[in-house]
């Protein structure tokens, strides 16, 4: 293989391989919460089978978890990574309470669950507002 | 009265048997993350699908070839092997999404994981296509399709802008995500400019006798029963933009789309979206194992027809039963379904010069066609299609990477 095109695949794979921006990762921490949002909405209308929901809660819970492992460490710098972790800790703990929840047929203790996973999504979107600004820059 | 009827089920078959999962996951991922943007590929991939299928109908019913015969007969079997290579590699990959598609359906029906259901689902298609005949797995099939209509009224229901799905028909760049965009539109012509439908199309035409005297049935039915497949196409794309798009949620796993039309259908939404699913990839599944079974066939010259019994076109059935059986193994090692579609529509796309070209030159001959042959109206759309499918091969596999 000649030097160049040795040059040119290598520029391919490192832009295929290239880990997540801040922003990415932030934009799929929303998709999720707003996955665990839709899908509680859902369930509390009574429009899903309690098997699909808590699945798909449980689902919204590892992902969750996996993207905050790899975020804390690509957060541009100024950003309050306190906050936003004990955020994301919350949403996350929310989450798989709700699961929980969705076994025991609790919709009352479910649907104050959603409230407070709305509160933290809120909040999580201003964290990803600074970081997306801070990746401009 | 007869052939009235056989219109009627031609554009209804062709209605029922459009979505597949790569049609819906691409429009879905390019609804929630663009929203009405990604409406055009959709558009005008159908204006060259309509096209693309009306030649290879009007082929098959003047001079009683398949594609694939003529493709053979014409360029020699050299040439042909090159093209079998690559069609035969994604059409394999299409093929493991859509039994994946049908078991994911049946994921969130059941809470039973989508590996389990591999195995039992290859057999059911295996089963219907050793026993059954043409018209019941096209007819069948496509009729069990038709439940996909409920993806329009959902998208009726939940009141879209009119004025902005008109301006999504035209080409506009986003000013952020312009790979992810240029991935998602790759990936969406990939769905839609499907070259499997085309042999499939002309290989039914040979299986119903097709002659002169449906050239304009085939119009009709080509126009129409397109036309109106890529409407549930575009409807499932509005869906996904007004029910994810708000809050921010990208598609990229199957349960997340599964809340589809729980907004605009709460009773029903999800149990419509579910079967939608399983009946379009079902009907997807037998049409690929059919599609790939009737291109070795015909390309090696071997007895074919899935009207005969096995044992008149055995090699014709091996084909057939060593794809589903090898399609299972990696759903059964838990290979992701979604990402093999998204890799597989991209890579449909870099695929479509080595099918749309040769075939250019076989709607102009003469020996095939005589007078029938392209005008220049079709030879101008296929050139279009030529022009672009070269752009997306260059395109797509970058993309992917970076996109992707």
């Amino acid at each position: 293989m000649s030097t160049k095109r040795f040059a040119v695949l290598s520029i391919f794979l490192a832009l295929g391989c290239k880990s997540p921006s801040a922003t990415e990762q932030m934009d799929s921490v929303i998709s999720w919460i707003g996955t665990a949002g839709l899908t509680g909405e859902a369930w509390l209308r009574h429009t899903t089978p309690d098997k699909y929901t808590r699945q798909t809660l449980e689902l919204t819970n590892k992902s969750l978890i996996d993207i905050s492992s790899g975020l804390f460490k690509s957060l541009p710098a100024g950003i309050d990574s306190a906050s936003l972790d004990s955020a994301l800790t919350r949403s996350n703990e929310h989450v798989g309470l709700m699961a929980k929840l969705v076994e025991q047929k609790n919709s009352p203790d479910f649907r104050t669950l959603l409230d407070s996973l709305y509160a933290d999504e809120k909040l999580v979107k201003q964290f990803a507002d600074s970081v997306e600004a801070k990746d401009k820059q | 009265m007869k052939k009235i009827f056989q219109l009627a089920l031609g554009i209804i078959t062709s209605v029922g048997g459009f979505l597949e999962i790569g049609s819906v996951t691409t429009s879905v991922q390019a609804g929630a993350q663009f929203g009405y943007k990604l409406l055009w590929p959709i558009f005008f991939g159908t204006i060259c699908l309509v096209f693309l299928i009306e030649m290879s109908g009007r082929l098959a019913a003047v001079s009683k070839h398949t594609i694939v015969d003529a493709l053979r007969e014409r360029f020699g079997f050299p040439f042909f092997f090159i093209v079998l290579v690559g069609i035969a590699i994604v059409a394999f990959l299409v093929l493991v999404a859509e039994l994946g598609g049908i078991g994911f359906a049946l994921q969130i029906l059941t809470g039973i994981g989508f590996p389990w259901w591999a195995l039992p689902v290859s057999v059911v298609v295996w089963l219907l296509m050793w026993k059954g005949t043409f018209s019941l797995i096209e007819n069948g099939a496509s009729f069990l399709g038709l439940i996909t209509i409920s993806f329009v009224v959902a998208a009726i229901k939940l009141h879209p802008d009119w004025s902005g799905v008109a301006s999504g028909l035209l080409p506009r760049m986003p000013h952020t995500d312009k790979a992810r965009y240029g991935f998602l539109t790759v990936s969406i012509l990939g769905a839609t400019i499907s070259p499997y439908l085309m042999y499939f199309y002309s290989s039914g035409a040979i299986e119903e006798e097709w002659d002169r005297s449906y050239i304009v049935m085939n119009r009709i039915i080509a126009g129409f029963g397109m036309f109106f497949g890529g409407f549930l196409a575009m409807a499932v794309l509005i869906a996904a933009a007004l029910v994810f798009q708000p809050k921010g949620i990208q598609v990229d796993t199957f349960p997340q789309a599964a809340l589809l039309m729980t907004t605009a259908l709460p009773k029903w939404g999800f149990y419509l979206f579910a079967l939608s699913m399983l009946f379009a990839c079902f009907g997807a599944a037998l049409e690929f194992s059919l599609a790939i079974a009737y291109f070795f066939s015909q390309g090696f010259g071997w007895n074919w027809s899935e009207n005969l019994e096995p044992s008149k076109d055995s090699r014709f059935a091996f084909v057939y039963t060593l794809i589903i059986l090898l399609a299972a193994i990696p759903l059964m090692l838990g290979v992701d379904p979604v990402k093999v579609t998204m890799i597989s529509m991209a890579l449909t796309s870099a695929t479509l010069p080595l099918a749309i070209v040769p075939f250019l030159f076989l709607m102009n001959d003469p020996i095939y066609l005589g007078k029938y042959r392209n005008g220049w109206i079709n030879n101008s759309i296929v050139s279009i299609v030529i022009v672009m499918s070269f752009v997306l091969a260059l395109i797509s596999i970058p993309l992917e990477l970076i996109g992707g």
